[in-house]
């Protein structure tokens, strides 16, 4: 059995479908009110209210989006798999470098095409990541003005409402366009991974995988398991052929802000320690 | 229906003759009545007319006889048949014509200023005489249920030529037949609303009449003898003032309501049905550049309105969503300068405030109607139009960076598994 290489907890694969529903929810309902004559818009505007429904369920979604938003917050700084996270996604020069000669090996211009090893996260995961928190933060406050209308209009001109509008829809197009040429190549037309990726769903990674984008993590995952980085102790493999890093002791010294986001903390045991593993 | 209008002094004379001769009178009439009908009860007396097509002499006496005329004498109205000559003389000697003014002066005389005696008089065949809408020997009155002229039955008396498709045709009235309209439309579901209760009934002129109760300024006047109030607002909004101003582009209620086949607002196929009013009505005018090029108005507001999220959400079947009407009025529509318009400035809060509870002095504030470019006049509309072009410059480019990058992997991966 080929050996597998976890990449997605549960935790993060529900996170991710929250996400993936939510978004979708978002981009049907709000494009929905753009092109209200297009045939793929006919089952709401047939529907008496459907309209109505349609904005409601547009601000349902945005609203479960930036709460799934705070929670990966404090996903991300209060669990210590989340900060491992974080700090692995912090781009640097070498993405850069990454991505272009990884053009240049795609243009034949490297010849031979050189080995390209990438970190846990590569720089299309990076940039991605990035362009969502981007994408996410625009579309939530420009959201919340159209939203609440009255309240932003008591103190602002009406052209910053026209302006938030008109942010608000095209950034939609450029996420939209982003998450089906940038991601769905990434996680479906890749030919490395068609037809799918499926560490959305089963959370892990095939070898094959994992060398072909994240190369460098491999090999700093083969070392770690021969006790060659005694830095990384604490994260040994177990569970069957699969890494899992090893949660730290508990502190001895609790923060009173850690205490408070505890509940993040007990969720994600409780969820991880409901796997079963 | 103005009834039958034997004016006074002829009552009184009448009256005078009745009591005196009553019983004489009776005893002509009678006699009068059994000498014609001795031939005309035959229900197979025919002549030819002129054009040779058969024409039936027959005149049934209990019709006749329950008639409004039924006290009458055959020669009290065909006064021209003093003896039996006719019978033997044939049609020269006949000169059968009925002259019903005699009796009946007011409506003659309204009569003789209607269209249809016009018509008559240029000679014009088909056009209507008395007989056409009262009938012959069987006059009813009109507020007998049974009269041709009763309420419940004008419509099929005028039908019976204006409903006709070659009769349409052939006087060029459109191409729509009034009737048929009028069965969907909602004064036909009242029952008390007929073609005569706008359009007169004796005197009932020509659409390019200006005395007509259908010419185009007259229109809200006629319509206002049902509904005053509306009249009201409407003749002092601007497309009233407009309209009576003799503006022919101006709309008057049949503009937006229809014609023959009015229907409630709350019917789907309205005009003014709240779906369509902003698809269809508002924009008819307003969106047309005709109109919008005499009047130095712009096609703008309507392109703005279907762009903004009231237009969109309107688009796409949402009623909540404000339309034309919601804020600019219904009837009562006026120009944002008047103080009495609902978008005057000072009075804009309230009327954002009717959807939008709590809207602020500043809420109504700013372009309304504004459309996004950078040559726009206002500044936010220069704003919004610089971030336009903006985001699509970012959108080209990231995505089209995008599309490229992967498409030159997708092919070199695609190469490399050939080999």
């Amino acid at each position: 059995m080929a050996k597998k290489y976890l990449r997605m907890t549960l935790n993060e694969r529900v996170q991710h479908i929250n996400l993936f529903i939510n978004f979708t929810i978002l981009v049907i309902t709000g494009f929905a009110l753009k092109y209200p004559e297009a045939f793929w818009v006919s089952p709401i505007t047939d529907v008496p209210g459907g309209m109505t429904l349609r904005g409601f369920l547009h601000r349902l979604s945005g609203v479960a989006i930036v709460t799934l938003g705070g929670y990966h917050i404090l996903y991300m700084l209060f669990t210590q798999r989340g900060r491992g996270i974080l700090k692995d996604m912090v781009p640097v020069v070498k993405d850069l470098r990454d991505a272009w000669e990884t053009l240049k090996n795609n243009l034949f211009i490297n010849r031979p095409a050189k080995e390209i090893k990438m970190p846990r996260f590569n720089f299309r995961e990076k940039a991605e990541y990035l362009g969502l928190i981007w994408g996410t933060i625009v579309m939530t406050v420009t959201g919340f003005i159209l939203w609440f209308e009255v309240e932003w209009l008591k103190f602002f001109p009406k052209w910053t409402f026209d302006v938030a509008r008109a942010i608000h829809f095209y950034e939609a197009i450029l996420a939209t366009l982003t998450i089906i040429v940038w991601h769905f190549y990434s996680v479906i037309f890749n030919p490395d991974v068609y037809p799918m990726s499926w560490a959305w769903i089963t959370g892990h990674l095939t070898e094959h995988e994992m060398e072909k984008e994240h190369g460098l993590e491999l090999e700093r995952l083969k070392a770690e398991e021969k006790g060659k980085l005694v830095e990384f102790g604490e994260a040994a493999a177990v569970g069957g052929g699969r890494v899992y890093p090893l949660r730290g002791e508990r502190r001895e010294k609790i923060f009173p802000i850690k205490r408070l986001y505890g509940t993040v903390q007990g969720l994600n045991q409780t969820i991880k320690n409901w796997k079963g593993e | 229906m103005k009834g039958r209008e034997v004016g006074m002094s002829t009552w009184v004379v009448l009256s005078g003759v009745v009591s005196l001769f009553v019983g004489l009178m009776v005893g002509v009439a009678r006699a009068d009545l059994s000498f014609c009908l001795g031939c005309h009860q035959d229900e197979s007396l025919k002549k030819q007319d002129p054009r040779g097509r058969s024409l039936s002499l027959f005149v049934s006496e209990a019709g006749f006889k329950s008639s409004v005329h039924g006290k009458l004498s055959c020669s009290s109205c065909h006064t021209r048949i003093k003896d039996d000559r006719h019978a033997e003389g044939g049609k020269k000697a006949a000169d059968k014509s009925v002259h019903c003014g005699t009796c009946h002066r007011e409506a003659e005389k309204e009569y003789q200023q209607g269209l249809h005696s016009k018509l008559i008089m240029k000679g014009t065949e088909r056009a209507a005489n008395c007989y056409d809408c009262h009938g012959k020997h069987n006059i009813q009155p009109s507020k007998n249920p049974k009269s041709m002229t009763h309420v419940s039955n004008i419509e099929r008396t005028c039908n019976r030529c204006h409903s006709d498709v070659e009769f349409v045709k052939e006087h060029a009235l459109g191409a729509t037949i009034p009737g048929e309209a009028f069965q969907k439309s909602v004064h036909k579901k009242t029952g008390e609303v007929t073609c005569t209760s706008c359009h007169g009934s004796h005197n009932l002129r020509s659409l390019i009449d200006p005395k007509s109760t259908i010419f185009r300024s007259n229109i809200p006047q006629t319509c206002g003898s049902c509904h005053p109030d509306i009249t009201k607002q409407f003749t002092e909004s601007i497309h009233g003032v407009l309209a009576a101003r003799g503006r022919t582009d101006s709309p008057t209620c049949t503009t937006c309501h229809g014609i023959h086949g009015i229907k409630a607002k709350v019917d789907p196929d309205s005009p003014v049905n709240e779906r369509r009013i902003a698809l269809t009505t508002c924009p008819q005018c307003h969106a047309a550049e005709r109109i919008s090029r005499e009047y130095k108005i712009t096609t703008t507001p309507v392109k703005s309105y279907y762009d903004s999220f009231h237009g969109l959400s309107y688009r796409g079947g949402d009623t909540y969503s404000a339309n034309c009407a919601s804020c600019h009025g219904v009837h009562d529509i006026r120009p944002s300068s008047d103080p009495k318009s609902m978008v005057y400035k000072d009075n804009l809060q309230k009327t954002c405030g009717n959807c939008h509870p709590g809207a602020s002095e500043n809420f109504a504030k700013g372009k309304m109607h504004a459309v996004a470019s950078t040559a726009g006049e206002d500044f936010g509309e220069k704003v919004v139009g610089w971030v336009r072009i903006t985001y699509i410059i970012l959108i080209v480019c990231v995505i089209g960076g995008m599309i490229f990058f992967n498409f030159t992997d997708w092919l070199r991966k695609t190469i490399d598994r050939m080999h």
